[in-house]
């Protein structure tokens, strides 16, 4: 445990970066209505799956509208 | 080469605001952070679970236990966020029907195909530079690096396998003209080759092995004629299917 609190500052930027593309995929998610494949509720936990869920959404399930 | 400029610059707006750079770049920044920070902290994550009672010891892991890693990352979850990213490059346009209005402008055929291939080529290759640069920091940071033996073959066959399966996306694409049309056929052929992989003669061959083994590449392992003639066929590959897209693209009734 010691060495993770020692090696927290390059823990961050994952962390970030990993929340980051889950809170674009989210943002996206519930600022549209429609989506080209699938429905909201579907998206939302998909986007939870870690690093391909935004991945799928972004590919599959964003409506150009 | 005008008409392949601006088609160009217009792959390239679409790739940022289809968030598909953007979700690339942080989908491959994020596995080359992941790989050397699994490698150093697996030993203290099986010391932190308890397994009732049972005492699991890793040994202390070095670099060459980062770049495994890495190459497994790539070649897995890389390749599989790449491919689906990738796999409306031919066919969202094709189903939607926006290329009739420039084609019948008289822009040539092969320049959708080529234009296509490049940009996707740039954005993987800026996509697995930064994976790879996040990847050499960090384990810079954790241990002595040593000697990388063949670096930059160890290196760059992951993307040449990673533009082979582009191109298989853009074939599949005007070939079937849809998404899953493309992931079928992009899939078919991983799988074929996956098991063709069984047969260690054909190993050296088979472009599937450009991104497996690579640490044994770096440590002297295997040689360069292990890998050599696997990346030559794939880039043979890469153009022969280039050509094969332009004639199929050709043909198709818009």
């Amino acid at each position: 445990m010691e060495e993770l609190i020692k090696y927290l500052p390059l823990l961050i930027p994952y962390a970030a970066i990993e929340l980051g593309l889950l809170a674009a995929a989210l943002i996206h998610i519930f600022t549209h209505k429609t989506y080209r494949k699938g429905n909201r509720a579907l998206w939302v936990i998909l986007s939870f799956v870690q690093i391909i869920g935004p991945v799928l959404y972004f590919a599959i399930g964003r409506n150009d509208e | 080469m005008s008409a392949y400029l601006a088609f160009t610059k217009k792959e390239l707006i679409e790739s940022v605001r289809t968030y598909k750079l953007l979700v690339l770049l942080g989908v491959f920044l994020l596995l080359g952070m992941m790989s050397p920070l699994f490698a150093k902290f697996m030993p203290e994550i099986l010391k932190s679970v308890d397994f009732g009672g049972m005492e699991l010891t890793a040994p202390e892991p070095t670099a060459m236990d980062s770049w495994t890693q890495f190459f497994k990352n790539v070649g897995q979850i890389g390749l599989l966020a790449l491919v689906i990213a990738s796999a409306g490059i031919m066919a969202n346009e094709l189903s939607k029907g926006t290329l009739v209005n420039i084609l019948t402008k008289g822009m040539k055929r092969h320049t959708v195909i080529l234009s296509k291939l490049t940009v996707a080529a740039l954005i993987w290759a800026a996509s697995y530079m930064l994976c790879l640069a996040a990847a050499y920091g960090y384990t810079a940071y954790f241990w002595d690096m040593g000697e990388l033996r063949h670096r930059f073959l160890a290196f760059f066959s992951p993307w040449l396998l990673g533009l082979f399966l582009i191109q298989l996306l853009i074939l599949g694409g005007t070939l079937f003209k849809t998404f899953i049309g493309s992931l079928m056929l992009t899939g078919g052929v991983v799988v074929a080759m996956s098991l063709l992989n069984i047969i260690p003669k054909l190993q050296r061959y088979n472009p599937i092995s450009l991104c497996g083994d690579n640490t044994a590449l770096m440590t002297g392992v295997k040689d360069v004629s292990d890998f050599l003639p696997a990346a030559i066929i794939c880039a043979l590959l890469v153009v022969m299917l280039t050509a094969a897209s332009v004639v199929a693209f050709d043909r198709k009734q818009m």
